[in-house]
């Protein structure tokens, strides 16, 4: 591939790389843990992961969706597990986008010079709020909150059927559904592994309840309790740390407004279209299929999962489908999708979408375990979603000097 | 007939008469059916109506508000807690056909939880594992047990030589014989009927050596009921606690012309000076272009549907925390004189749920009392 | 080196009570007034791709506060983060999107009605433990309490001393047209106040605020493009201190001291005696004016009470917008002060301008008793 230098590429001060991740396991009978308890956990975890201690971490990233579990500034009470004591901390919080967001925040920390070694903690608690209560407050309270029906809606189902036929499209988002939880039950960590197999497609697209429209409970994803810490370092200080650093290349997040007026005659461009055409061309980027070695992406749904596989790689028409039905993103195929099983299996609100780059630092590495990708990994692509239809994209690589 | 952690299908019918909570079935009117595969199913029907209940085994399911479908395995497991509902019902183990909402806000509130039902055998077949050889020094018992009713039957423990035997049947020559029914007998053992009552009431017969009768007591430890294993462990406690704040929330120049425009019948949005879009509720910017926007303008009151969502599954109603009735359905629509790629979103009228489709022509039906809030406008309707 | 400058700075006068407008509306003000100073843009090439926000659910009561913000401060189509701490530390963050090379140019923009919600202290109780210190009734008032109790014992604060803050801060505030709480008090007026939470009086306490605040940031080499007059940002520091009340020294301003050594080491300051000459720090009470001027180092370890009547903060240019006292809202407190500190170094101070300003340090803090800090350093 030409080595030009495309135009806005990040110009980074100095490369980081990702030398821990540490993971609890995700569940929805965290019962026995309280919140810092929980996340010291995770941190144990990454520092065990990158043999280091709390005394090597010149700051501290946290985050999550703070009116699920309804405390304020919730940091200050997880001093007792987060090991913040006498450090520097950062507290970003983006809905959905949040677990990303903050290893994008890191990777901006630790170019700039000013940290060598953050520790980022993403995690949620769904159980000690009401998940659905929290969902309906994102609404504006002047207007949308008493219509919400929380993140729920099937318009993606319906126009994916008026687009491709009702069979095509109901087969399609099922084989997408069953392919996540094929990965998940290779993933010991995952939170819902089902066990389901391509002969009850049938059954489940059927059978299975609806919550809205065609948007069924089997498509949908989870609410799991859990914590992901990763640690990010100066090139130098990663070298040093660990003989497999996964370099963060690039990254970029894009929002839209609040109201969701994009069901319209005319569907104005998404998100994560528009992430992915700009992170692509200023990385240079032209065929980004042949590119990527794997992609975990932040699919909350099986139809959203399929609907965005279009707008992240930039085709046309049913190129995305006809991939799926001729298994181009199966694990042994053109481009892996989600070989960890996705959120759909795994929904940690605050660290959900940091798990997606997670899981891909554990591909580069070698380290995903049962779920592992049998070639070497070595380009990588991780997105985040949340808010009004927010993306966050990560481009992550296994050697420097792209 | 197959048990499943140690229970039978046919317990958990055959125990609901007996867990039924009529004050938590006010107002409910369902016929469920179940319909269970496997060893030991069969099909259920459970009628609840003017707070009563009548379960019935059936051949053929009749109609019913909703249908149950599971595997025996499952349909225990769940009930006991072994197996997670929730996973199970969503990896299709468990379905239903019909109003799921029947059965989520009914049956919770209907019946308390099913326990494995505790048979007489178990509790004789357990006596040779609570035997103490330690006190039996010197005895030499014949005991007969004779059992009468459903899961009832005949036994003789013999106890010699401080070790002790279990067989069918009952021995001619037993020392003494106790003789109950065999719900008396489970009863006694765990508990829950009073050995001096249910002797003293003539329930329990004693053939032979009385004596001997009440020496056996001492010879076993005491039969623990399987659940109750679990209760040694922690109690996990549970306390919720609603936190309140009261807001007072400004409406801004923008919004406040929206709520004054809903008094009016009025659908008021922002027109963008450079796209021209129409933004509805109205915006002080455009997003896009980045520029204020003042100008006022009134669309619709109709408007064409683009695409519809049929809610079945509803979150709580932020105001009030109810949960509205489902299914409902909302409509995503261009309001006329808008935009065409600015989309609308708002309830449609119940009654016109089965037959809006896409590219209808719709109207809003307002609130006979508008005071300039967010109930002034109630849904929209098929325009016809 | 390189360096982050603050190219220009926006602040909505602060008020009781903004019922007129939403943060929509406030915070679009904020941003107009940015765009005509600086004429910076949103530009795919040029303009600003990345927009650092600060808000907080529970004040908003609203799930991801930043949600609703993002038409006015420009985030269509662009991306944006939310600072969910005090705002000071989104200009920290700011910096190292830049230094990062990420961005050459951030936008930073926060807003906050404590007016919104029935009482700042239900919010803040929130942020206290669910098990034990929740329930016990805990939040940052009477946290602040507790922590004015040691510190005025150990640095031999007087309720008279306190009252001189409070008087100065209303004397100045009366000149920032800006600022919240500016009718003017006696001693006697603070002195003789209830006692709101002992020793903390109601005279001593910030009132009920309302506000937006936006500001600029461009990397050494753009900053030319938007201002004539940057403000440099040379050193930036932050420190958590433990959780529990008990398990803090509370008078010891143990993260303060370990914040504000950070930002000087960054910036070379060896000697903020010296060097510094003007402060705005988030003082919510009274008492945490001579506290936190102890833990910048300007004041003497356990001498806040003689620095004060030896006029240290009017010799300091303490606090010359009327500071946190004269009424910020919390989770902006840092980023109003930050915004003042601006307009001291630019000259633009107008009647509450200091003399000759060239180097500040503006400080703010999160959490309950100042559990957690932030120092920033900016110079001409």
């Amino acid at each position: 591939m030409a080595k030009k230098q495309a135009p806005h590429a990040h110009k980074k001060n100095r490369n980081v790389g990702i030398v821990g991740i540490g993971q609890t396991e995700y569940s929805s009978h965290k019962e026995y843990q309280n919140q810092a308890e929980m996340i010291n956990e995770g941190i144990r975890a990454a520092l065990a992961d990158a043999g280091l201690k709390l005394t090597d971490i010149d700051c501290v990233v946290h985050g999550n969706m703070e009116l699920f579990e309804m405390v304020h500034q919730p940091d200050m009470w997880h001093e007792l597990g987060t090991g913040a004591f006498g450090k520097p901390q950062f507290r970003i919080t983006t809905g959905g986008t949040t677990g990303a967001t903050l290893v994008c925040a890191a990777d901006n920390l630790v170019a700039s010079g000013m940290y060598d070694v953050v520790m980022v903690i993403g995690f949620e608690k769904l159980q000690e709020g009401h998940t659905t209560g929290g969902i309906t407050n994102m609404a504006d309270p002047l207007w949308f909150r008493h219509l919400q029906t929380g993140a729920l809606t099937a318009t993606t189902a319906t126009r994916m059927i008026s687009e491709f036929g009702e069979e095509r499209a109901k087969k399609a988002s099922m084989r997408y559904r069953i392919m996540m939880d094929k990965h998940a039950c290779l993933n010991p960590r995952a939170h819902r592994r089902f066990g389901l197999e391509y002969d009850q497609m049938e059954d489940l697209m059927n059978t299975s309840p609806m919550l809205v429209g065609e948007l069924r409970l089997i498509h949908m994803c989870s609410q799991s309790d859990g914590c992901c810490v990763m640690i990010l370092a100066s090139e130098e200080r990663a070298k040093q740390i660990t003989n497999k650093p996964v370099w963060i290349r690039d990254h970029i997040t894009v929002h839209r407004e609040e109201n969701i007026n994009i069901f319209g005659l005319k569907v104005p461009e998404t998100t994560h279209h528009c992430a992915a055409r700009k992170l692509y061309a200023r990385n240079a980027i032209t065929d980004p299929i042949a590119y990527f070695d794997v992609f975990e992406m932040y699919d909350p749904s099986s139809w959203w999962g399929l609907d965005w596989l279009r707008e992240f790689f930039l085709l046309k028409g049913d190129e995305h489908i006809t991939m799926l039905e001729n298994g181009d993103w199966d694990m042994d195929g053109r481009l892996p999708l989600n070989p960890s099983g996705g959120v759909i299996s795994t929904n940690p609100i605050g660290a959900t979408a940091m798990l997606r780059p997670a899981e891909v630092a554990l591909q580069i590495r070698g380290d995903a375990g049962q779920h592992q990708l049998r070639y070497e990994v070595r380009h990588g692509l991780a997105s985040g979603f949340g808010g009004t239809f927010w993306t966050v994209l990560m481009m992550l690589e296994k050697e420097l000097g792209w | 007939m197959a048990e499943y952690f140690g229970s039978k299908v046919e317990d958990i019918f055959n125990t609901m008469p007996a867990r039924f909570l009529p004050q938590g079935v006010a107002g409910v009117d369902v016929v469920i059916g179940y319909d269970i595969s496997g060893e030991g199913g069969g099909r259920w029907t459970v009628t609840i109506r003017d707070a009563t209940l009548v379960v019935a085994a059936v051949t053929e399911l009749p109609k019913c508000s909703v249908v149950l479908i599971s595997d025996a395995e499952t349909f225990v497991g769940s009930a006991l807690g072994k197996i997670d509902a929730a996973e199970a019902f969503g990896a299709g183990k468990i379905k239903f056909t019909g109003d799921i909402t029947a059965v989520l806000n009914v049956l919770p509130k209907a019946f308390s939880p099913f326990k494995p039902v505790v048979r007489a055998g178990a509790i004789i077949e357990s006596m040779p594992e609570r035997f103490k050889p330690e006190k039996a020094e010197g005895v030499s018992l014949k005991i007969g047990y004779d059992l009468s009713g459903a899961d009832g039957g005949a036994w003789t423990m013999v106890i010699k030589d401080q070790t002790c035997s279990l067989k069918q049947g009952l021995d001619s020559d037993c020392t003494v014989t106790m003789r109950m029914a065999a719900d008396v007998f489970v009863g006694l053992n765990t508990g829950k009927i009073d050995p001096a009552a249910a002797f003293g009431g003539g329930q329990v017969k004693i053939d032979g050596d009385i004596m001997a009768a009440g020496t056996t007591a001492k010879l076993f430890g005491k039969f623990e009921v399987a659940g109750a294993q679990e209760k040694k462990g922690e109690e996990l406690i549970s306390l919720k606690c609603i936190p309140t704040i009261n807001q007072r929330f400004a409406t801004g120049t923008h919004m406040g012309k929206w709520f004054a425009g809903l008094k009016e019948k009025k659908i008021i949005g922002t027109r963008c000076p450079q796209c021209q879009r129409v933004m509805v509720p109205p915006s002080e910017v455009c997003a896009v272009c980045r520029v204020r926007t003042d100008e006022f303008v009134e669309v619709g009151p109709k408007a064409t549907v683009c695409l519809i969502d049929t809610i079945y599954y509803a979150s709580p109603d932020p105001l009030t925390g109810q949960v509205r009735a489902t299914p409902y359905a909302g409509a995503y629509m261009v309001l006329d004189g808008g935009t065409p790629y600015e989309s609308f979103a708002m309830e449609i009228n119940p009654k016109d749920m089965d037959r809006i489709k896409p590219g209808m022509k719709v109207r809003p039906v307002w609130n006979t009392e508008r005071s300039g809030t967010f109930t002034d406008l109630l849904y929209f309707e098929i325009d016809d | 080196m390189k360096k982050v400058a603050i190219c220009a700075v926006a602040q909505h006068k602060i008020e009781p009570d903004i019922w007129y407008k939403r943060f929509q509306g406030m915070l679009l003000e904020i941003l107009e007034d940015i765009q005509s100073q600086t004429g910076f843009t949103f530009d795919e090439e040029n303009g600003v791709h990345d927009i650092v926000t600060c808000s907080d659910d529970v004040f908003d009561a609203r799930t991801i506060s930043d949600n609703g913000m993002t038409d006015v401060v420009g985030a269509h189509y662009r991306g944006e983060e939310k600072m969910a701490q005090d705002g000071l530390n989104a200009l920290g963050y700011a910096m190292s999107m830049i230094l990062s090379g990420h961005d050459d140019v951030v936008y930073v923009a926060g807003h906050s009605k404590e007016s919104q919600g029935e009482s700042r202290n239900m919010a803040t109780n929130l942020a206290y433990d669910p098990f034990y210190a929740r329930c016990l009734g805990f939040d940052y008032l009477n946290a602040a309490g507790l922590q004015a109790r040691a510190y005025m014992a150990k640095s031999k604060i007087t309720d008279r001393q306190l009252a001189q803050v409070v008087v100065r801060a209303r004397k100045w505030a009366s000149r920032n047209p800006n600022a919240n709480a500016r009718e003017q008090l006696s001693l006697g007026d603070v002195m003789y106040s209830p006692m709101l939470c002992t020793p903390i009086r109601t005279r001593h306490a910030y009132p009920v605020s309302d506000g937006a605040v936006g500001l600029l940031l461009a990397s050494e080499k753009r900053a030319h493009e938007f201002t004539d007059n940057p403000v440099w940002i040379t050193g930036f520091g932050s420190c958590m201190d433990r959780y529990f009340l008990g398990d803090r020294d509370l008078a010891s301003n143990f993260a303060l001291k370990q914040a504000s050594g950070r930002a000087y080491k960054m910036a070379g300051i060896k000697d903020p005696k010296k060097t510094v000459d003007v402060v705005e720090l988030m003082d919510c009470y009274a008492y945490q004016q001579p506290m936190w001027l102890e833990g910048l180092g300007l004041a003497d370890d356990g001498q806040g009470g003689a620095f004060i009547d030896a006029s240290g903060p009017a010799s300091y240019n303490v606090n010359l917008s009327g500071g946190h006292l004269a009424g910020t809202p919390l989770i902006i407190g840092g980023l109003y002060r930050a915004v003042e500190a601006v307009l001291q170094l630019k000259c633009k101070a107008g009647e509450h301008q200091a003399a000759d300003a060239g180097c500040a340090v503006v400080q703010s803090t999160t959490g309950g008793a100042g559990q957690f800090h932030t120092v920033l350093v900016l110079e001409k």
